[in-house]
């Protein structure tokens, strides 16, 4: 199985930590986006740590992926829809496809052996590419230098 | 009531990817993988109420167990709005809830108990993120000439947002 990241949700920490932001506050969202730009990357991590802990994965919604995912039979997608019934796959060649998720599927993946592989393949490329590197610390327990 | 887009997915991302496979672009293709966020605010919960009938979505909503209701914060009705005893009537309502609400924090009942006799006219701020696939049936529905007048200027403004961010995918409103 091949995983290449074809898009994802700009500045996904700040994003998640938005989400968390709007159900406690009642201040507009350039207010929020401001106290967290000032705040900045720390408290962004105080937050998604919260939401981790509180096992409130609602607000991890709002950071989606989508990939290409390559060498991946159609029987086996078709396990991993069924099971994972918020996966979105389209079938691009015969094992090719662009899947979307967001990241609350994939802890959700990451946390069920019938999905764990998968999950550690989809990391591992977040990883190399920098993507999210406090959540993928906080979520996977995994240390990535941010690019 | 006020819309905003808060992020969208590169459409041309997704194109190369297509592209690169040999796969035409459609939007049909492609309508399960571009996604929006959304900050609405100042719209009455009876809209929010509404709105959250849409499945695929994900939502995070201003919590009133935590947040102080205000007087100030609620939606007036056009239909409302223009008839005097109709407002009167509407008005008076609003005063003896928020009175009541205000006596029962000062006694000390919770945020979220006191919450029980706010209207549905109170005016409320959430994010939203969904997929176009998800909005194109949200608008297709929520536009209709039979929708309630609030969810259906929300759906226009979305509508709005969601063709200048990805005109492409915005040529007709498929209908499921």
């Amino acid at each position: 199985m091949k995983v290449l990241l074809a898009w994802s949700s700009p500045h996904p920490e700040r994003t998640i930590a938005v989400a968390m932001r709007r159900c406690y506050s009642t201040k507009p969202i350039e207010d929020i986006e401001t106290e967290l730009e000032q705040k900045g990357p720390e408290y962004w991590k105080y937050l998604l740590g919260k939401a981790l802990q509180d096992k409130s994965l609602d607000v991890l919604e709002h950071f989606v992926l989508t990939l290409v995912v390559e060498e991946v039979a159609p029987a086996e997608m078709g396990r991993l829809t069924r099971n994972f019934p918020y996966l979105r796959a389209t079938q691009l060649g015969s094992n090719d496809w662009l899947l979307t998720l967001n990241a609350r599927t994939l802890v959700e993946l990451w946390k069920d052996p019938r999905g764990k592989s998968f999950a550690e393949t989809i990391v591992a490329e977040l990883s190399q590419k920098g993507v999210c590197p406090i959540f993928s610390e906080l979520a996977f327990g995994v240390k990535v230098n941010a690019s | 009531m006020r819309a905003k887009l808060l992020y969208h997915t590169d459409l041309d991302a997704i194109k190369r990817v297509l592209s690169q496979k040999g796969v035409a672009f459609e939007p049909d293709v492609v309508m399960d993988h571009v996604v929006y966020m959304f900050e609405i605010e100042d719209c009455s919960r009876v809209t929010t109420h509404q709105l959250v009938r849409h499945r695929a979505v994900s939502y995070d909503q201003e919590s009133q167990r935590f947040s102080a209701a205000t007087r100030e914060g609620v939606v007036t009705p056009p239909s409302v709005q223009s008839n005097d005893a109709g407002y009167r009537a509407y008005d008076e309502a609003l005063k003896a809830v928020y009175g009541a609400y205000e006596k029962m924090v000062a006694a000390g009942i919770p945020k979220e108990d006191a919450r029980y006799i706010l209207p549905g006219a109170i005016k409320t701020k959430l994010v939203m993120t969904l997929n176009a696939r998800s909005l194109m049936h949200l608008v297709w529905q929520r536009t209709a000439l039979q929708a309630q007048w609030e969810i259906r200027e929300l759906a226009a403004t979305l509508h709005l947002l969601a063709q200048e961010a990805t005109p492409e995918l915005w040529t007709k409103i498929i209908e499921r």
